[in-house]
């Protein structure tokens, strides 16, 4: 955390649960004096090409250029809900993408998610990506700047990388605008990288994948590397630019392993040290939620802590109809510990990791047929699960290491989902 | 807080890296000591972590010299006769085992579990064995490893292979470096190291070892970044500070040298695992490092080895890098489709900005822009820099102190810039 001073505001935040009414006493004045606080020279500013209104879309008379793409993000502090009930003090980023600039602070102010919002981008794509800081409503003593790092984008500049020390970070009430041509196809991740240990722990991470452009060749195109047979039909998928069909899936699903410290998210909304040597993950989860929260296939209830904003939206629900093959994205951004998924009863085939394809460098196919993927945090997996001839019915993926199987004290739940067969 | 920390390294790196306009650009090599025949010495000594602790070690020590965390980089040639005499001065017997070797022969000192010990208080022992295979190895105590290798008894050994043996790690050009580094990725409970330095190695437990400090060759970031034979850190001699020029490349020399398994990731780009545990990844002999893979993330485990090769382009960013305007002469290896574009946004001002101590206060290598007084400092050749650190966040520490532990920053320098290895 950065304490550079301390702004007198006029509330005082002793509880943790505060009803909606409070809440909506306390953002008012903190909204006020948080923007009291920042340099003259601080706004939010959308960079988008063709967007003359600064609302990061495209609309009435604008026009989208070419291949061309453009997201805001807000970056700032919330709350989200456990799945044994506790509420957790949390950092994310929101989607504030067609918000006017105007609105951006107030919309984005603990509006927080965990998992961040997804992203997906196409191979090639010009992506203006604006990221703005809200500053954080329920600990107005920090001026945390933010970043966002795009992880395992090959030949990354700093000045886009997103690594604070070795570049810039967007301090509160104002945008910094970030500009990639999408990569090769993949499994990527994106998470904040400032104060990294604090801010990724406070759940600053989000899934991000990039679609190939074979996904759009001409119908019937035939992809005959190494002697494949395969031929190209309009709405067929690939995981990457295989030249051979071999990495086709029919439906994917992001699934992205995280996990929460409570003791450490505790600590922070009681404006106490932060405990990063002792810190140890108790609410392993997918895409932000524990189970039985992963299987819920919307957004979860909003708290009334963050005055009714929904902070978990993304599901971790597998659903398939038998027969189709499904491309499970696994990433990791666990700050602590190494995981094990397995999937019970659907054989897993490993088609990538880290973004690339697995295949030697004389164009040979590395796939292998798995039950389970150990991951560490950084790291990610392409798996695709073949439900030819497997039977209807609910299955499992759930981490192997079966102490975080738990939500906190609760014996059960954790980090595990369903895999629905239809 | 952050620039605290850095000061403790910013007058040996300031002055090391503004040497490097005048320095001999030197071949970024492995520091350690040559063969075959070697004297090392089992001794006590303290090493200081980056927030100020001081903790006893048992290392090894080249001959007469002092005790060295990790122990001396072994440095031999494919074919060698390799003897390592170790004399013992600890209270413990002490010995060395070397895994991916063959017909290790142990003589004198006494009988042991794993291998043949050296007495404690002067007792001695030799190992021989012939060193047939070139690679990335590790060597370490074989006498009550769960305590000796935690107190520092660990160090690398490195063959050189017959073919090109300082620009090759293995005999095949898959393999070719223009610069190599050392990756001994290690984390130390400061408990046990406390117990021992008060006599009562009776109180030592096992059970319980939950570390706090996390090193690369034996140093806490930021003295990951100091120079080499630091007077500062005497029995800490190596350093992690890789550096390279656009289009080069880095054999990155990753051993696990503790007991706990850890993702390390390289910003800017994937590297290619070409090699474990001293053997090529290849599909048939001759063919090469076939089998490799990319990664952003590669998992470093405990006692085991990897080598992989980083490069860096810059190409298909989509605007100009070193900031040219088009009519400008392209740079050697410069990516000429994105020769002279632009560059894509415009950064917010000084105000708006957080900035990091690694920043030039420009996004063009090789240049430089204002920057507030006090800012950046530590890019004085306008070098572009990406961090190379442990993805279990927790990592990137020391104790309670972010940043810190399993961190450093590889430096890209403008092709016209000579290299130092600090």
């Amino acid at each position: 955390m950065t304490l550079r001073r301390v702004v007198a505001t006029g509330a005082t935040l002793k509880e943790l649960d505060m009803s909606m009414h409070m809440a909506k006493k306390v953002v008012l004045p903190l909204l006020v004096s948080l923007l009291a606080a920042l340099p003259a020279a601080a706004a939010v500013k959308v960079q988008c090409p063709g967007d003359t209104n600064g609302d990061a879309q495209w609309t009435g008379s604008e026009v989208q250029p070419a291949n061309t793409r453009c997201i805001h993000l807000a970056a700032g502090d919330g709350f989200v809900t456990m799945a044994d009930g506790k509420l957790q003090y949390s950092f994310g980023f929101t989607d504030v993408t067609g918000v006017p600039e105007n609105q951006v602070m107030e919309t984005g102010m603990l509006a927080a998610e965990f998992s961040a919002p997804t992203i997906k981008l196409k191979e090639g794509e010009h992506v203006y990506l604006t990221l703005s800081n809200v500053g954080m409503v329920m600990r107005p003593d920090l001026f945390d700047p933010h970043s966002v790092h795009f992880h395992g984008f090959p030949n990354a500049a700093p000045i886009f990388d997103g690594e604070p020390m070795a570049s810039i970070s967007i301090n509160m009430g104002s945008s910094l605008t970030y500009y990639y041509q999408a990569p090769e196809p993949g499994t990527y991740m994106y998470h904040c990288h400032v104060e990294a240990t604090e801010h990724m722990q406070m759940g600053m991470l989000g899934n991000l994948y990039v679609t190939p452009l074979q996904d759009d060749l001409p119908n019937g195109t035939p992809l005959n590397l190494n002697g494949s047979t395969f031929v190209h039909t309009t709405g067929n998928k690939y995981v990457y630019n295989d030249g051979d069909g071999s990495t086709y899936y029919d439906v994917d699903f992001p699934i992205q392993i995280v996990g929460f410290d409570s003791r450490f998210h505790d600590q922070h909304i009681a404006i106490q040290p932060l405990p990063f040597a002792m810190m140890k993950d108790n609410y392993p989860m997918l895409n932000g939620r524990g189970y039985p929260d992963t299987v819920n296939p919307g957004a979860l209830a909003a708290p009334a802590e963050n005055g009714g904003k929904l902070s978990q939206k993304v599901s971790a629900r597998i659903t398939a109809t038998a027969g189709q093959k499904v491309l499970l994205r696994i990433s990791s951004l666990a700050t602590v510990d190494f995981f094990t998924l397995q999937s019970l009863g659907i054989p897993m085939k490993v088609v990538g990791r880290d973004a690339r394809i697995l295949r030697s460098s004389t164009g040979q196919n590395l796939y292998y047929t798995t039950n389970s993927v150990t991951l560490g945090g950084g790291e990610s997996v392409d798996v695709i699960l073949d439900t030819t001839g497997i039977a209807p019915g609910t299955y499992f993926l759930y981490a192997t290491d079966l102490n975080h199987l738990s939500n906190g004290p609760e014996d059960f739940g954790g980090m595990m989902t369903e895999i629905v067969i239809s | 807080m952050i620039k605290a920390i850095l000061k403790r390294a910013s007058g040996l790196l300031l002055t090391a890296v503004a040497l490097a306009c005048w320095g001999t650009g030197a071949h970024g090599a492995i520091d350690g000591i040559t063969g075959p025949t070697f004297n090392l010495t089992a001794k006590t000594g303290y090493i200081s972590t980056a927030d100020g602790g001081s903790y006893l070690m048992w290392g090894y020590a080249n001959g007469n010299g002092q005790m060295q965390y990790p122990g001396p980089t072994l440095i031999v040639n494919q074919g060698d006769v390799v003897t390592v005499n170790l004399t013992n001065q600890l209270t413990v017997p002490v010995s060395i085992v070397f895994p991916g070797q063959s017909g290790v022969i142990a003589t004198g000192g006494v009988a042991g579990l794993l291998t043949r010990e050296a007495p404690a208080s002067g007792g001695t022992v030799s190992y021989t064995f012939t060193a047939s295979q070139p690679g990335t190895y590790t060597y370490y105590s074989g006498t009550r490893p769960e305590l000796q290798i935690e107190m520092g008894l660990v160090g690398a050994l490195i063959v050189r292979p017959t073919t090109n043996p300082t620009t090759q790690a293995y005999n095949h050009p898959d393999s070719q470096f223009d610069h190599e580094y050392l990756f001994l990725l290690s984390e130390m409970d400061p408990r046990i190291h406390e117990y021992v330095a008060a006599g009562r190695m009776d109180l030592v437990d096992n059970t319980t070892y939950f570390p706090v400090y996390w090193f690369i060759n034996g140093r806490t970031a930021p003295d990951t970044m100091a120079e080499a034979n630091s007077p500062m850190l005497p029995h800490q001699p190596y350093n992690c500070m890789p550096m390279m020029h656009p289009g080069e490349k880095i054999l990155m020399r990753m051993i696990g040298g503790g007991r706990d398994p850890h993702p390390y990731h390289t910003h800017g780009n994937h590297h290619r695992v070409i090699a474990r545990e001293g053997r090529l990844l290849s599909s048939a002999p001759g063919s090469g490092a076939d089998l490799g893979e990319l990664a952003f993330t590669t998992t470093v485990i405990p006692g085991s080895t990897a080598d992989a090769i980083f490069t860096w382009t810059g190409e298909k960013l989509g605007w100009d890098m070193y900031g040219h305007a088009p009519g400008d002469p392209l740079q050697p290896g410069e990516y000429a489709p994105d020769h002279g574009k632009p560059f894509p946004v415009v950064l917010p001002g000084v105000q708006e900005l957080t900035f990091g101590q690694f920043y030039s206060g420009s996004p063009f290598l090789g240049a430089m822009g204002a920057l507030p007084p006090g800012e950046g400092g530590f890019n004085p050749n306008g070098g572009f820099l990406f961090m190379w650190h442990s993805h279990a966040e927790k990592e990137i520490v020391n104790n309670d102190i972010f940043p810190g532990g399993m961190l450093t920053m590889m430096l890209i320098e403008h092709p016209s810039m000579m290299l130092m290895n600090p």
